[in-house]
């Protein structure tokens, strides 16, 4: 019964993510690459604020939690393209409200509309609510973190579908995640 | 041809090998292009295009200096030849000397007029700086030279649309759309440059044209993003003042309950808002009660209405509210609430209704009900306490919580936030490495623990914990978090070698935050091209707005004013600069840490040195590799210009914090001593705008009056001058009397009583008189901060009684140890990097 807003990253938000994630996770990027995930498919991306409600005007909010998403540039031909989390966290004092969940159910609602169709356009009319869930989202999660792991395969149902070897940079392998969002 | 100089023509041979080495330099084969530039400059040693292009790849090869001393005798030997300006602007651009680029890339299209590239670089270079006029001709040049190129249209009307001129970016956007052929379905770049074209129509208040291309668009599915279809829509029919807009926006609010921006839009749709005047309650209530029904999962709009009700609405609302969450057990219940302490009967409500949950689950043997409600109430009550100020009752409900649940990293965490709170950071950062050590795993508690630990102005030891989720190839912990751009990081650990008094290392981490803005600055310059490219022009537009106000940032301001606090008392009293760095004050443990910290980074640099090679990239790139020859910063704080640094980190904040007192203040400091009068007057000014009767302001209109009167007459601008000072500080009024008038209007304000001892100093008042007005500021309005300050300032001022003051201050701040000698706090030290806690009797430590 308690609240943060959920909405769409904005420009002025990008900062917040990045200190967001700097605080509660050991993989962390330059503000370019959030930059680069904004400027190339700026509805993906979703934040959670907690804001003072009294002082609307002139107060800015706190990032609380955010997913950083994107789509795989490299498609191969003839595939499906799909979207891929790059980050995704909330702050330890955020927890137990849902957030993650939200903000993933969010995003994939962006990346449901930039999944182009693999149908041909004539038979799109009958096809639209598949089309739609056409395609899938994955995910890297480091084998150690149960919390994560738990999250994304009991909460949001995503599936490990391989584990890559030393895909950290402390050599710890990942669980590579992915959920269909065909109906 | 026959217009080419003598000096730069070369025979036929030459010149396929000089066409050879542009190709060579495009594909960064760099050794071959050195090899291909010396067998021309062997026959033609001051071929400018070659020696240019040598200097290029120099640069490209590490070989920096060399490269750049090439270039410029290359461009001097050949000043017509646009590919010499052309490598001379790419020189500069790579030392991000964006102005003198440009200059060399303006001079290259005077030879060059419609050279792609270099116009493409140009009309980059004039968006980063920011001069739109020269953009929109440079953009219009581009599409007349290839107008088939679909993104030089959009450009252009981004450039005209930047210039302010959104009604030729409209036309230039219908003409674009007009000559569209075939556009695929589902082309995100389509429905990005329709959704473009409805953001300009509706800012030029064409709403009517902007909302039937929106729907016409979203119908045909031109348009695929469908929340911006949904918001866009909302947002115009609000303004259209259409009946279809109240419907608009609750689709808006089904679509994503928990955004508050849509339920403010559903209510500002009626005229209504987040106010908790009694006519907007009354409306805009069952509002936000029919989606609290209608959508039964959605937390936002309960949450909103308790801050919109009153009275014993308030109440019905609240007790469901927090019951709920003490019953789930979600840790931010207090810290959501907490706003709406603001009222007083609110908080008193929170407070009966969190009292009797604590009876009510301590008995309760309903099924329910489980164990853990009760410890999330001690632990809410906990917040509540310590929020209002009661330390001793909030630490006593912990005690309660932590013997039910020991295990549980958040009760400890706010043990350490009471005790930061009441003075005792020692203890606070030992309750943080108890919760640290409950969860190993996890970023959160670590960095938290760090924090405090510099909170208690234990650098050493923070860096050992931030060390543990840092990259381990990292010069040091703080180096990662300083490339991660951890403005939380850089700035609380300046804060706490400034606190330490090594002002040395607080200006470098300062500074280091300015760096990270400068950065972020640059970082925008790569996508001039790649957005319009991508034809994302709306982000991109929203990207130039939000880099405008970029310095306006918290971590920025804080920045920057520390800084330019530091650069002046470094400028008062430059013996600061060589007795405030760390060597001299480095205890033998520091000194051993430090040293290992160095040893350390040299083996990671030999390490890197030995795995170069295997990288096999040639290519240094052109910009300038960053160097760290100052390591603690005291060639920084030895700079022979440190009000003009001071006074350059200030000026954004003039338009982008102007509302922020401090700010004024700073430049009104850096101002007068640059002796720039009247900016210090109009600084002045501007503060007594925002808050007359602040301390800091009072003890600066002394100093203004004092200035003005030493002037010489002849001083430019006196007669103003001297308007304004007698508009601070009334002629007629003695400096005596208004300090003195000022403290009887302000005796209970202990910040004031400060203000008003420091004029007394500067006036030579007897020692005595100062030290009985700085004891007047016992009153309830003296809070830790100001009394350390207080502390500090009976030092400077060699006071006999400030042991007996900081005494006094120990027993009124009974929990608080801030305010003990370094001897007394020396095993407290100890304790919290000991992995210990005191037991109940507070002198035995036992192990955890």
């Amino acid at each position: 019964m308690h609240t943060t807003s959920i909405r769409q990253m904005r420009m002025e938000d990008l900062q917040g993510m990045q200190a967001c994630n700097l605080f509660n996770l050991p993989e962390n990027y330059t503000l370019r690459y959030y930059l680069y995930h904004a400027l190339t498919w700026p509805s993906l991306s979703y934040v959670a604020e907690a804001r003072n409600l009294i002082y609307w005007q002139d107060h800015k909010g706190r990032i609380v939690g955010y997913i950083l998403a994107k789509m795989d540039e490299e498609t191969p031909e003839g595939g499906e393209p799909h979207g891929h989390v790059t980050s995704i966290s909330v702050l330890r004092s955020y927890r137990r409200l849902g957030i993650a969940k939200k903000l993933m159910l969010q995003s994939q609602f962006g990346l449901f509309e930039f999944i182009p169709p693999i149908i041909p356009p004539t038979h799109m009319s009958k096809a639209m609510a598949s089309v739609y869930r056409a395609s899938c989202v994955s995910l890297h999660v480091r084998k150690s973190n149960r919390a994560a792991l738990s999250l994304y395969r009991d909460t949001l149902g995503f599936s490990v579908q391989d584990v890559e070897k030393k895909y950290y940079a402390d050599g710890e392998d990942a669980y590579s995640m992915r959920l269909s969002l065909q109906v | 041809m026959s217009d080419i100089p003598a000096k730069r023509a070369l025979p036929s041979k030459e010149s396929g090998l000089f066409k050879e080495l542009l190709t060579l330099y495009e594909t960064r084969q760099l050794k071959k292009g050195l090899k291909t530039a010396d067998q021309i400059l062997k026959k033609f040693p001051e071929h400018g295009e070659t020696m240019c292009m040598k200097g290029l790849v120099y640069t490209h090869m590490g070989r920096r200096e060399e490269g750049i001393e090439l270039v410029r005798k290359g461009v001097r030997n050949d000043l017509t030849s646009h590919i010499c300006w052309h490598v001379y602007g790419l020189i500069h651009k790579g030392e991000k000397n964006y102005e003198e680029a440009l200059k060399c890339y303006t001079q290259a299209l005077r030879f060059d007029k419609e050279n792609l590239n270099i116009l493409r670089d140009a009309a980059h270079l004039q968006t980063q700086l920011r001069i739109y006029d020269g953009l929109v001709e440079t953009r219009y040049t581009l599409l007349k030279t290839r107008p088939n190129l679909r993104q030089h249209w959009v450009a252009l009307a981004v450039a005209y649309h930047l210039n302010g001129n959104l009604t030729e970016a409209k036309k230039i956007l219908e003409q674009y759309e007009l000559a569209l052929k075939n556009v695929p379905d589902y082309d995100v770049e389509h429905s990005e440059t329709i959704l473009y074209h409805v953001r300009l129509l509706e800012d030029l208040g064409e709403h009517t044209e902007a909302l039937s291309m929106l729907d016409v668009n979203a119908k045909s599915r031109a348009i695929v993003d469908r929340t911006a279809i949904m918001e866009i829509r909302a947002r115009l029919l609000s303004k259209l003042g259409s009946e279809e807009a109240e419907h608009a926006w609750r689709v808006l609010v089904e679509h994503n309950p928990e955004c508050y921006d849509y339920y403010r839009g559903y209510l500002a749709n009626s005229k209504l808002s987040f106010d908790t005047s009694d006519d907007n309650a009354s409306r805009a209530l069952p509002i936000l009660e029919e989606f609290s029904t209608q959508l039964p999962r959605a937390t936002a709009p309960r949450r909103l209405s308790l801050s919109i009700a009153s009275g014993e609405r308030f109440k019905q609302l609240i007790e469901p509210y927090i019951l709920s969450g003490l019953k789930k057990g979600i840790p931010s219940l207090f810290s959501d609430i907490k706003s709406l302490y603001q009222d007083t009967f609110k908080q008193q409500a929170i407070e009966e209704v969190s009292t009797k949950a604590l009876e009510t689950f301590k008995s309760s043997s309903e099924p329910d009900v489980e164990p853990t409600s009760y410890l999330w109430t001690l632990y809410f009550l906990a917040q509540h306490h310590s929020y209002l100020g009661r330390h001793a009752q909030a630490l006593q409900f912990l005690d309660d919580a932590i013997s039910h649940t020991p295990t549980l990293p958040e009760l400890h965490m706010l043990r350490g936030r009471v005790l930061k709170r009441a003075g005792d950071p020692l203890g606070a950062a030992r309750c943080l490495e108890d919760a640290r050590l409950l969860d190993g795993q996890d970023r959160f508690l670590n960095t938290k623990s760090a924090k405090y630990r510099l909170r208690a102005g234990m650098v050493e030891e923070a860096s050992a914990l931030f060390g543990l989720f840092t990259k381990k190839d990292a010069p040091s912990p703080g180096q990662d978090l300083e490339d991660m751009q951890s403005l939380f990081y850089l700035t609380e650990e300046a804060d706490a070698h400034n606190r330490n008094g090594h002002l040395g290392p607080a200006l470098k981490k300062y500074i280091a935050v300015s760096k990270v803005f400068d950065e972020v600055e640059d970082d925008q310059y790569d996508f001039h091209g790649y957005s319009l490219r991508k034809f994302n022009m709306n982000i991109y537009l929203n990207l130039l707005t939000w880099e405008d106000r970029l310095r306006s940032h918290p971590a920025y301001v804080k920045a920057a004013l520390a800084a330019s606090k530091i650069f002046v008392a470094v400028n008062d009293d430059p013996a600061l600069a060589s007795t405030a760095t760390t060597s001299g004050q480095l205890t033998d443990a520091q000194k051993k840490a430090k040293k290992k910290a160095k040893k350390a980074a040299q083996k990671v640099q030999e390490e890197a040195k030995k795995t170069a090679p295997t990288n096999n990239n040639e290519d240094k790139g052109l910009e300038a590799p960053a160097k760290d020859d100052d390591p603690d910063g005291s060639k920084l704080l030895q700079c022979s210009d440190p009000l003009e640094r001071a006074a350059k980190l200030l000026k954004p904040l003039m338009t982008l914090a102007d509302s922020n007192i401090d700010v004024w203040l700073a430049i009104y400091d850096v101002s007068s001593r640059r002796k720039k009068y009247l900016q210090a007057a109009k600084a002045l000014s501007q503060a007594a705008t925002l808050d007359s009767e602040h301390p800091q302001l009072h003890v600066r209109r002394i100093q203004f009056r004092q200035l003005v009167s030493s002037l010489p007459p002849e001083t430019q601008g006196a007669a103003l001058l001297s308007e304004i000072a007698s508009r601070l500080l009334p002629d007629q009024v003695s400096i005596e009397v208004f300090n003195s008038q000022y403290l009887q209007s302000h005796s209970e304000d202990s910040a004031a009583v400060l203000a008003v001892a420091n004029v007394l100093v500067a006036l030579k008042s007897p020692l005595d008189q100062v030290e009985e007005t700085l004891f007047t500021a016992f009153n309830a309005s003296l809070d830790i901060k100001t009394a350390l300050a207080i502390v500090d300032f009976l030092m400077t001022i060699k006071s006999p009684r400030a042991d007996s003051f900081r005494m006094r201050c120990s027993e009124q701040f009974s929990l608080s140890t801030v305010f003990q000698t370094p001897e007394e706090l020396a095993p407290l030290r100890l304790l919290v990097v000991a992995g210990q806690q005191l037991d109940a009797d507070g002198d035995k430590p036992v192990d955890l």
